[in-house]
């Protein structure tokens, strides 16, 4: 099972994939897309599953690629991110290295964004998926504020809550999440934690996967391999240097 | 070991000013309901529960607008009645609000009945003829008020109780995850309705000793309170007695911005407390304007400060009073709507009764 871009690649051969990412795939494409579908087939079949990402912080090199595919993919508005790669400097024993942290929804299995929702517009899909029903949603940003990894914001467009979903329409398609599939340097890694001979999941049981804010007990299912415990919870760091401007635009 | 930040995501403010107005709106009317209980069990200066009933009415009316101008789909309320989440503070709120508000116009309307027939009575104008058919005869009703400031004071603690546990179970934000917000948010409720009162005692132009010492001495008892709990959170932080309230001082303290809002909210409790316990000539405006000054900088401080702290990233978000209906129009527009609901209640209620209207004996 391709869980990986260069899974994909090796199954798919360079050709196709070339074409599939060479120019923002809409869900509408995305969907209609046979070819591309076959390999992904056991994801996006009504079985059991439970997905998850792992990501290897170590192959991530911080081109943001996942950004801006994420962005396309999902039509994202301007200063608003469902997911990001986090960069930091950081600098010990007067050496200086970066670090990179990409940042999405965790779609933890006790997500704090679930409980608080007054109308039940987010909810888990049975694939441990959160999701929000944007025609249920009322805009209160409840969501918002309870995810305690700032993965949620509302979108200004469609005036509703808006998150990661792990590209549920390519999944259901038999995609990868865009995001995996753009990750130039294979650091994303997304599969069913439900079958044991995934990728996932002999990742997550080598054990050395970490998870963000870990005392919160949300038990998030993007996993972190390599991950700096400096960098699990909030960063004490000084602040960046570059932000989006704040500006809304309608 | 040093961490420079350099990229990541900046999260724009989602609890908008109108949810400051909300809170402080609500926290006022249910403040200022229970200074007015002394309306239905006869007790205590009437003229001071007259003029807290008023700012109650005033708030109450006028909160709910707010909070559904916070909404993004402000459309869609319906939702909270059609397709509820109970396991959401939210959700119930949904439901406290109407059962609040609706009971405060009923007790309203049974205390005041007398009243409004007797100014009724005076002429044969508009007004007079629309007070005779509010007071709908004029009877004292005296159980009626009573049951209904027995609902209504249950229904009022509903909403202290919710918003401020709505606040505090968000664990994903160390400075609202204290069990103290839902008793600061009560205590600077009464500290700004206690300043309300006393506003709407000098627009009354009424000169009256009584209720103002009476709103006086519910300033100190709240501001009493308010810095004991401030405290007694510092403490916790300071100390590192207790790890949500240690991160929570932690996140803000080595801020600049921060660092003057602690002065500024020390010198907004401290400077009223003194105020209402000398009472030197002239008191009554400043109190009045700096006790509702505490209770809505609190909430400021508490929403929109609370959501510039990033959950995961350093430093603050950056954070622009927007001039639209997301910021100062919102905030415009709330004080215009409250003033309108004002005028219109002390129109119709006469702020000066004849006579003592007494529920009791009647």
């Amino acid at each position: 099972m391709p869980d990986t871009r260069r899974d994909f690649l090796r199954s798919l051969g360079a050709v196709t994939v070339g074409a599939a990412t060479a120019a923002p795939v809409s869900a509408g494409s995305a969907r209609a897309a046979p070819a591309a579908a076959a390999p992904s087939a056991a994801l996006a079949d009504a079985g059991p599953h439970r997905f998850a990402m792992v990501v290897d912080v170590g192959k991530c090199i911080g081109c943001q690629a996942c950004t801006v595919s994420c962005i396309f993919e999902n039509a994202v508005p301007e200063d608003s991110f469902r997911t990001i790669v986090s960069t930091y400097e950081v600098v010990e024993d007067g050496r200086a290295g970066m670090a990179m942290l990409p940042r999405l929804c965790n779609h933890c299995a006790d997500a704090p964004c679930i409980p608080v929702c007054p109308v039940g517009a987010t909810f888990q899909q049975p694939n441990g998926t959160v999701v929000v029903d944007a025609d249920r949603c009322v805009g209160c940003a409840y969501c918002v504020q309870a995810c305690p990894y700032d993965a949620r914001f509302v979108n200004h467009l469609t005036q509703t809550a808006d998150k990661c979903t792990f590209c549920a329409h390519r999944v259901t398609a038999g995609l990868l999440p865009a995001c995996v599939e753009s990750c130039v340097g294979g650091a994303r890694v997304f599969g069913d934690l439900a079958d044991p001979e995934s990728a996932v999941s002999r990742l997550v049981a080598k054990g050395d996967a970490k998870v963000l804010k870990p005392e919160l007990g949300t038990r998030p299912h993007v996993f972190y391999l390599g991950l700096d415990d400096r960098l699990a919870g909030k960063v004490e760091g000084q602040p960046t240097l570059w932000r989006p401007s704040a500006e809304q635009h309608t | 070991m040093s961490i420079l930040e350099v990229v990541n995501v900046s999260r724009d403010v989602s609890w908008l000013p109108w949810a400051v107005q909300y809170f402080f709106l609500i926290g006022l009317s249910v403040a200022c309901f229970v200074m007015s209980l002394g309306l239905a069990f006869d007790r205590g200066d009437r003229t001071f529960a007259r003029r807290a009933l008023v700012g109650a009415l005033a708030c109450g009316l006028v909160a709910p607008v707010a909070l559904l101008a916070d909404l993004h789909q402000p459309g869609r309320f319906w939702r909270f009645y059609a397709t509820p989440n109970l396991h959401s503070w939210m959700a119930w709120g949904a439901f406290f609000i109407p059962a609040y508000v609706g009971g405060l116009l009923v007790y309203a309307w049974a205390v005041l009945r007398p009243d409004l027939a007797a100014a009724g009575a005076q002429s044969d104008h508009m007004l007079a003829r629309l007070q005779r058919i509010v007071a709908l005869g004029g009877r004292p009703v005296p159980r009626l008020a009573t049951a209904a400031a027995v609902v209504t004071l249950i229904a009022a603690a509903l909403i202290l109780l919710y918003t401020g546990m709505e606040t505090m179970v968000v664990r994903a934000r160390p400075f609202w995850n204290t069990p103290f917000l839902p008793l600061q948010f009560a205590a600077t409720a009464f500290t700004g309705a206690a300043g309300l009162v006393l506003l709407i005692g000098r627009l009354d132009g009424e000169r009256n000793a009584a209720a103002d010492t009476a709103a006086a001495r519910w300033m100190a008892g709240a501001l009493t309170i308010t810095i004991a709990l401030g405290l007694a959170w510092f403490a916790l932080g300071a100390l590192g007695l207790e790890r949500t309230h240690a991160q929570a001082l932690a996140s803000v303290a080595g801020h600049r911005a921060w660092q003057v809002t602690a002065l500024w909210a020390g010198a907004a409790t401290v400077l009223p407390l003194l105020l209402v316990a000398w009472r030197p000539a002239g008191w009554t405006w400043l109190a009045a304007l700096l006790g509702l000054h505490a209770a809505w900088m609190f909430r400021w401080t508490v929403f929109i400060g609370g959501q510039t702290v990033p959950k995961t990233g350093a430093g603050l978000y950056v954070y622009q009073l927007p001039l639209g209906h997301d910021g100062l129009l919102g905030i415009a527009g709330t004080l215009g709507l409250w003033l309108f609901c004002y005028l219109l209640i002390t129109t119709v209620v006469p702020a000066r009764p004849d006579r003592r209207s007494s529920l009791v004996s009647a």
